[in-house]
């Protein structure tokens, strides 16, 4: 907490003299976490099960749903994209799973 | 009679499907939704499409979405017959008008909040050009500071 004083630090965190994306970013990317909802940010109200574009950055390559810890979407959309997600996976449109 | 409510039909037949029997098909659903007294608002084929995974010994099958205005008894009926047609290999139909309806329901009230949060600071109620991509820069700010101050404190 040296850099409390460095104007504009929201959070002054500890590693707070390195700037958004430092050495740790790179770690097998874990910690590019979003922490704000994307469909929050981009008011979308109505998740879509049949386009998959906007569902597809939440699918990793295995094929599961990615949890909202690593996504950030907030709860509301997170159960939204959960359904649209499934209704996706009857249809075939995207995968149940992918080896 | 009972209320109507909008529901989306989608069904996937085989891809060598013919046009005639596509359009025999929406005949015979249309068919049945007329039976129940409801409408269909909307056909859309979506063609050709590869499926996510093998259903049955098909990969690829085409798309055919209904979007109905019936009461709910249309729904177990299409289903059954739906099952039956082989040249369907897949179908699905969902309840849409709640949804819909609350996502309007959810843009009015964001629209009208920031009407009222705007009138309180006395300005127009809705944003103009130059404003809405200032206020895109300081999202970004903002995005920024979080991501970093979240990686600093939340480690495990």
């Amino acid at each position: 907490m040296s850099d409390m004083d460095k104007g504009g630090g929201r959070f002054g965190g500890k590693d707070g003299g390195k700037d958004g994306k430092g050495d740790k970013g790179g770690r097998r990317g874990f910690f590019r976490r979003r922490r704000v909802c994307k469909f929050c940010v981009d008011k979308i109200d109505y998740i879509n099960y049949k386009d998959v574009k906007t569902l597809a950055p939440f699918i990793p390559e295995r094929g599961k749903i990615q949890p909202r810890r690593i996504s950030g979407v907030c709860a509301t959309h997170q159960r939204a994209l959960q359904t649209a997600i499934k209704r996706a996976r009857q249809i075939a449109l995207i995968p149940y799973v992918t080896d | 009679m009972s209320t109507v409510r909008q529901y989306e039909l989608i069904y996937i037949t085989p891809a060598e499907t013919t046009e005639q029997a596509l359009a025999d098909l929406h005949t015979q659903v249309a068919g049945i939704v007329e039976r129940f007294g409801g409408t269909i608002e909307k056909t859309e084929n979506w063609g050709r499409r590869r499926l996510a995974y093998e259903i049955g010994r098909e990969r690829e099958g085409v798309y055919v979405l209904e979007v109905i205005n019936a009461p709910g008894a249309v729904t177990a009926e299409l289903d059954r017959r739906l099952r039956v047609f082989d040249n369907v290999i897949r179908h699905m139909i969902v309840r849409v008008d709640e949804e819909l309806a609350i996502a309007d329901r959810a843009r009015q009230n964001r629209k009208d909040s920031m009407a009222k949060r705007r009138v309180r600071r006395g300005l127009p109620p809705e944003p103009t050009e130059g404003e809405r991509h200032r206020r895109e820069d300081d999202d970004d700010d903002m995005e920024g500071g979080l991501e970093h101050g979240f990686r600093a404190g939340g480690d495990r």
